[in-house]
């Protein structure tokens, strides 16, 4: 998978041309604290088209998708830091050459494993997330590049596409589970320390200015 | 005994099959040993897949069936499973390929009748 540096706004609005039928409609989909895999997996069935009863597994017949506010997106749990994503890069060939009974065997185009992290990564271009994850929900097959193509996916709320007849897309209700007792106590400890910390301010700002030069000398 | 050569009676048999395969793709419409083996192949495919096709389409048709009685965002249990039973508790005797036809061709009628029955 080939790493974007950056994200590119004539990239996400080019190859329009390759997409055959235009009956088709176009959703858009906020991303805006929206968690990264329940929202992918909503894009993929449109994408596919697996919500229209003229669904059809050999021709590719998915709305057009996009997604606005991508580095909006959210994650649960320590995914933050904690999710990485890995590619490998560099080609292994070995060739042997039998010369005078020695076989030496040869690796060309040294590369290792890659990685990096949903941080790093949403720095970096926060599109490739989103697009990331959606491919991975997608059957792989013929159909699965021409799927990529319908996918637009913006940073921000800008977008070229204002002048087509855009859809909202609803996400269904979810039930959120209610939270773990230690997420509950960080929760209400943060909660209290806000709480004091504004109680300070409000109290004496400069005094506590001043105090603090006079302790360190 | 007399000699007696086999003469073209193996090369009528094969051209028999060879006229079969005349469509197939490389060595496989080339090749005698390999036209042989092709013909047995494919008409064994297509034997097993009379029966796998039925399997298929009706997969869809439940697919398709799911996708359609799933925007209807009034009831509370909009799905295929939902609408199945109680089309059974109902005896609505549609079978599921005429329901998905109905779902394409008249989706709205096929949205009132499960607003009907589903309770």
């Amino acid at each position: 998978m080939k790493m974007v540096n950056a994200f590119n706004m004539k990239r996400a609005a080019a190859g329009l041309r390759r997409i055959n039928l235009d009956g088709l409609r176009w959703r858009v989909f906020d991303a805006k604290g929206q968690i990264l895999g329940r929202l992918a997996s909503q894009i993929a069935t449109v994408v596919q088209g697996k919500d229209k009863p003229t669904y059809t597994p050999n021709r590719d017949d998915g709305d057009m998708c996009i997604v606005l506010n991508a580095k909006d997106v959210c994650v649960t749990g320590r995914k933050l830091t904690d999710k990485v994503y890995y590619w490998h890069t560099g080609q292994v060939l070995c060739l042997k050459h039998f010369s005078l009974n020695i076989d030496i065997m040869v690796y060309r185009y040294v590369g290792h494993l890659k990685e990096r992290t949903f941080k790093d990564q949403m720095a970096k271009d926060p599109t490739e997330v989103i697009r990331k994850a959606v491919l991975r929900m997608l059957p792989r097959n013929k159909l699965r590049d021409d799927r990529d193509r319908k996918l637009r996916i913006f940073p921000g709320s800008e977008h070229p596409f204002g002048d087509r007849p855009l859809e909202p897309y609803v996400m269904p209700p979810r039930s959120v589970r209610e939270m773990r007792p230690r997420e509950r106590r960080a929760m209400v400890r943060a909660q209290k320390k806000a709480e004091q910390q504004q109680q300070n301010t409000d109290g004496t700002k400069k005094g506590k200015k001043r105090e603090a030069p006079e302790e360190s000398a | 005994m007399t000699r007696i050569k086999r003469g073209y009676i193996a090369r009528k048999r094969r051209t028999q099959i060879r006229l079969f395969t005349s469509s197939f793709r490389g060595a496989h419409s080339r090749l005698t040993r390999t036209i042989s083996q092709q013909k047995i192949k494919a008409l064994v495919s297509a034997n097993r897949d009379r029966d796998r096709k039925k399997r298929g389409f009706r997969g869809l048709w439940i697919h398709r069936i799911n996708a359609i009685i799933g925007k209807n965002k009034k009831k509370q249990y909009n799905r295929y499973s939902n609408l199945l039973y109680n089309m059974y508790k109902g005896q609505l005797l549609l079978n599921r390929k005429i329901v998905a036809q109905m779902g394409i061709l008249k989706g709205n009628c096929l949205l009132m009748i499960a607003n009907e029955i589903i309770t």
